[in-house]
């Protein structure tokens, strides 16, 4: 049945990314280096379900998640370099040393704490988005509007931080990060706790997102999606939920940027051009818009195909990614997770064909149909 | 008239400076060449100067027993240079139809002077650049004369502005020699005058000259404080020059996101397609308008720059109008009027089309500006419109005025409207809908591949150029309405001058920020652009 095949799966998911690969680089077969590496592609997949929400279940085209997601990275940036200044016995990092600060600013000054940091790094984007939100949907404007509104203030947000008086570092970003709560951030013991990390955070936001999902306050965001007017004029506060989501979907973006700073070791304006918006756009696309999982299955598979193709081929890869783009807009409208259903649909109706009369072929029970979907799914994500 | 008055005899020197002349032309033994040099550079004999500057920037040739000077060079298969003769006349050699004469390097014989020898006029060289046979030399040499005292520097001022044939060098002269004046006069009237002439001249440092008279010590009272005056005044006027420098390129890259624009306002108003692709129309009319160059230049071998740029304009409307309908064809019909899918899709579309353009052309190109378009119209001494920018303009100018035309005076104009206003109907009153769509896109990519070969005039060609103009272009679509043409033209315009003057004020990255604040603060009160339909329209 649907219910137990979905958690059996889910469950397989986990048990993978959880026991599997720890225990293979236990054993000598994983490397540290891909281990922190699908770390990373775990906090991906937390902005993805953010993403996921306000797009898949919302029909909100943001273009600037990839601009909150940088947020919460600068701000667990800012709290690591304070600590590796400390460390050094430097009082200011070496950047603003070079630009000829004379003392540290005061916006930094919260950021001496590690708790101070995770809690700025999750209520700026909120903040900011709360803010955003407010103006762009009080006025109504949605679709391509929005679409395009988020776009340029992430073009804006982008130049913005580029520059020097920012001081956050403009074009290098900020790096040369040297320990998080007191550990070593070289040494293969945090490297696997900071994957444990993404991948428990990883799981709490898909458990968090499935709630909202399935309360009645994501049925009201699935009806926004279906039809705005008549949602409004069914006297729900269309404003309010969209709000919330887009806040909520922020929130998300900023906790992923925030565990995925101290596993790279460094966060630059790059991060937050408009291509990365777009490109985090492309994850949920391709994995399967409203549906929970396909946004974590795209995040996944796009970034270790573009680590598979960066490396084998380097100057393929954008044909690579814009053939996907299209292909996946083209053909496949429902991502992979749709691909995979309508596959399934196809087998189990063979099969059936063959096992039953002819008669009942053309239509297979729904439950099946989900079976067979997750069954694919799980092939997919562990292969 | 005061350069009249200073009119100066210079019959009686004559015979012993032709003489010296003669000697260091054709000398008997060197060190004769050595007496002479030195005799003139003590007698500073008027008629003898320009030789003088032409032996001391070792620039004195022999053209059939004629001192001779080079002027400006043109460069062509062979270098050419225009020939002055430097004594006794001072004037530009012509040949028989009246053009300057124009000959290359090896047709002229140098007289070789040592370095020494050269050494004779050392006291001299200071200020003998203003006998120069090149304009900007002469300017900057008289600059340098302005605060000097010496009475044979002035008459030597004095004799070069009579013979002054270029306007830019003549105005920095006669600002030299107002100076000089103002500077060493006593009388309070005649210091007015001089302070008046210096700002009606209108010279680079007018405004500097005038407010260092102003403080200096042990001048007239009254001419001071006049003086400060006519400098703060020359000041704000330069303040207003550089207002409308600014508006004018404000007006100018408004033109270029017109143009852009235009081609995304019709095909997003006709069928629902953000395209994200569209900046790389852009960069392929661009590519097209190099490669025509390129064509022109190494298989036609024509030289000239003028033609490969006229010949490129239709080319890059065709090229990138072709490229549009191909993808069209390809890809784009299956969006119609699903925008957010069709924004992801040609976001594709650009990124294959970025790298095809870096793998076959590499970085960075770029094309070389035609003649016709280099240099500006000198409005007046500070205001420069550069040619490129009024051509830009202008381009745009007609390219609406031929779009409008198109739209409301033919019948495919009528049934592109009928199009965009209800497809259901207009394909139910017999409107070839599929035709119409394609006719649409190529005109739109056409657009945008005329701004690409406008973009070359002002700046490189480089396979991410169209990414730049992009999401402005949206910003002026979205400002102004969408499918309002009207509503797109006042946007482009009112964006692009908004962020040079916001440029002016603020950095660059700043304008942009704040221009895109004000564009969220405008929405909030016209949610739906410039120019809305009228009427309650659902919105579903």
């Amino acid at each position: 049945m649907p219910d137990k095949s979905s958690k059996l799966v889910t469950l397989l998911f986990v048990l993978f990314f959880a026991i599997v690969l720890p225990a293979g680089h236990l054993l000598g077969i994983v490397s540290i280096n891909t281990i922190s590496l699908w770390g990373r592609y775990c906090c991906f997949a937390i902005a993805a379900l953010g993403i996921d929400l306000i797009w898949g279940y919302t029909g909100i085209m943001s273009m600037c998640q990839a601009f909150f997601f940088c947020l919460g990275g600068y701000c667990m940036g800012m709290h690591l370099l304070l600590k590796a200044t400390a460390l050094q016995g430097q009082e200011l990092p070496d950047f603003m040393i070079w630009n000829n600060f004379s003392s540290l600013p005061a916006f930094w000054q919260p950021f001496h704490g590690f708790v101070p940091a995770v809690l700025l790094a999750l209520l700026v984007p909120a903040g900011i988005a709360f803010i955003i939100g407010f103006f762009v949907f009080r006025s109504r404007i949605k679709g391509v509007y929005m679409a395009i509104i988020t776009q340029a203030l992430a073009l804006g947000m982008y130049l913005l931080f580029l520059r020097n008086e920012t001081k956050l570092g403009g074009t290098n970003g900020l790096t040369n990060f040297k320990t998080v709560l007191g550990f070593d951030l070289s040494s293969s013991a945090t490297k696997l706790g900071l994957y444990f990390a993404a991948v428990v955070m990883l799981c709490i936001s898909y458990i968090l997102c499935r709630k909202i999902v399935n309360s009645k306050f994501g049925k009201v965001l699935q009806a926004i999606r279906d039809s705005e007017p008549r949602v409004g004029y069914t006297a729900y506060r269309v404003l309010h939920y969209k709000l919330a989501v887009f806040v909520v979907a922020a929130v998300l973006a900023g906790l992923a940027g925030m565990l995925y700073v101290p596993q790279t070791g460094i966060i630059t304006p790059g991060r937050m051009s408009v291509t990365s918006s777009v490109e985090m756009l492309m994850w949920v696309a391709l994995g399967g818009r409203g549906r929970l999982k396909g946004a974590i299955i795209g995040a996944l598979l796009v970034n270790c195909l573009y680590s598979l193709c960066t490396s084998l081929f380097p100057e393929g890869w954008l044909f690579v990614l814009g053939i996907l783009y299209i292909l996946t807009v083209l053909y496949f409208d429902k991502g992979f997770t749709g691909l995979f259903d309508k596959l399934s649909t196809l087998l189990h109706s063979r099969r059936k064909a063959v096992v039953e009369s002819p008669a009942i072929s053309g239509s297979s029970s729904p439950s099946l149909r989900g079976a067979a979907r997750l069954s694919a799914e799980r092939d997919e994500a562990i292969s | 008239m005061l350069l009249c008055c200073l009119c100066w005899g210079i019959a009686h020197a004559q015979d012993s400076t032709s003489i010296y002349i003669q000697q260091v032309l054709h000398p008997q033994h060197d060190t004769m060449r050595g007496q002479a040099l030195s005799r003139l550079a003590a007698l500073q004999p008027p008629a003898a100067l320009p030789f003088l500057e032409a032996v001391n920037s070792s620039s004195l040739y022999l053209l059939r027993d004629k001192a001779v000077t080079t002027g400006g060079k043109k460069s062509g298969a062979e270098e050419l240079f225009t020939v002055y003769e430097v004594f006794p006349s001072h004037q530009l050699l012509k040949d028989e139809s009246g053009q300057p004469l124009m000959l290359p390097a090896s047709s002229l014989q140098q007289v070789q002077i040592s370095r020494v020898q050269r050494l004779q006029l050392a006291s001299l060289s200071s200020w003998l650049g203003i006998f120069s046979a090149d304009p900007q030399k002469r300017a900057m040499s008289y600059g340098q004369l302005q605060q000097t005292s010496d009475t044979s520097q002035i008459k030597a001022l004095a004799l070069a502005l009579q013979m002054e044939t270029n306007a830019a060098a003549l105005r920095a002269g006669k600002e030299a020699w107002y100076a000089i004046h103002l500077n060493n006069t006593t009388d309070a009237g005649f210091a007015k005058l001089f302070i008046d002439s210096l700002a009606a001249n209108g010279g680079d440092n007018a405004a500097v000259l005038l407010r260092a008279y102003s403080k200096k010590a042990g001048a007239i009272q009254q001419a001071t404080a006049y003086a400060a005056k006519k400098a703060e005044k020359l000041d704000s006027n330069y303040a207003w020059l550089q207002r409308i420098q600014n508006l004018f390129s404000g007006i100018s890259l408004g033109s270029i996101l017109i143009l852009v624009s235009l081609g995304l306002a019709i095909v997003y108003g006709l069928a629902g397609i953000i395209n994200m692709a569209h900046g790389e129309f852009l960069m392929i009319g661009a590519y097209a308008t190099y490669c025509t160059e390129m064509l022109f230049a190494n298989v036609l071998h024509i030289q000239s720059s003028n033609w490969f740029f006229i010949a490129a304009l239709p080319v890059s409307f065709i090229a990138a109008g072709l490229m549009g309908l191909f993808l069209e064809w390809l890809i784009i019909r299956r969006l119609y009027a699903r925008p957010l899918e069709s924004l992801l899709a040609t976001w594709g579309v650009s990124l294959v089309l970025i790298q095809t353009a870096r793998s076959i052309f590499g970085d960075l190109t770029a094309v070389k500006l035609p003649e016709m378009l280099a240099g500006g119209w000198q409005v007046s001494p500070h205001l420069v419109l550069p040619y490129n920018r009024i051509f830009i303009i202008l381009l745009t100018i007609v390219v609406v005025i031929a779009l409008y035309g198109m739209l409301f005076r033919t019948r495919l104009g009528m049934q592109i409207r009928a199009v965009t206003q209800n497809r259901n109907m207009s394909a139910c009153l017999g409107i070839d809908t599929r035709r119409v769509d394609a006719f649409t896109f190529f005109i739109g990519a056409g657009l945008a591949g005329l701004a690409g070969c406008a973009m070359t005039l002002i700046g490189n060609v480089v396979p991410d150029m169209g990414q730049t103009y992009i999401v402005d272009s949206f910003l002026v679509v979205v400002t102004g309405g969408v499918g309002k043409l009207v509503g797109t033209i006042t946007a482009g315009l009112g964006i692009g001058i908004f962020s040079k003057v916001l440029e002016a004020f603020f950095q660059a990255v700043y304008g942009k920020v704040l221009i895109l604040l004000l564009i969220m603060i405008y929405m909030q009160f016209k949610p739906r652009g410039l120019f809305p339909d009228k009427g309650r329209i659902a919105e579903e």
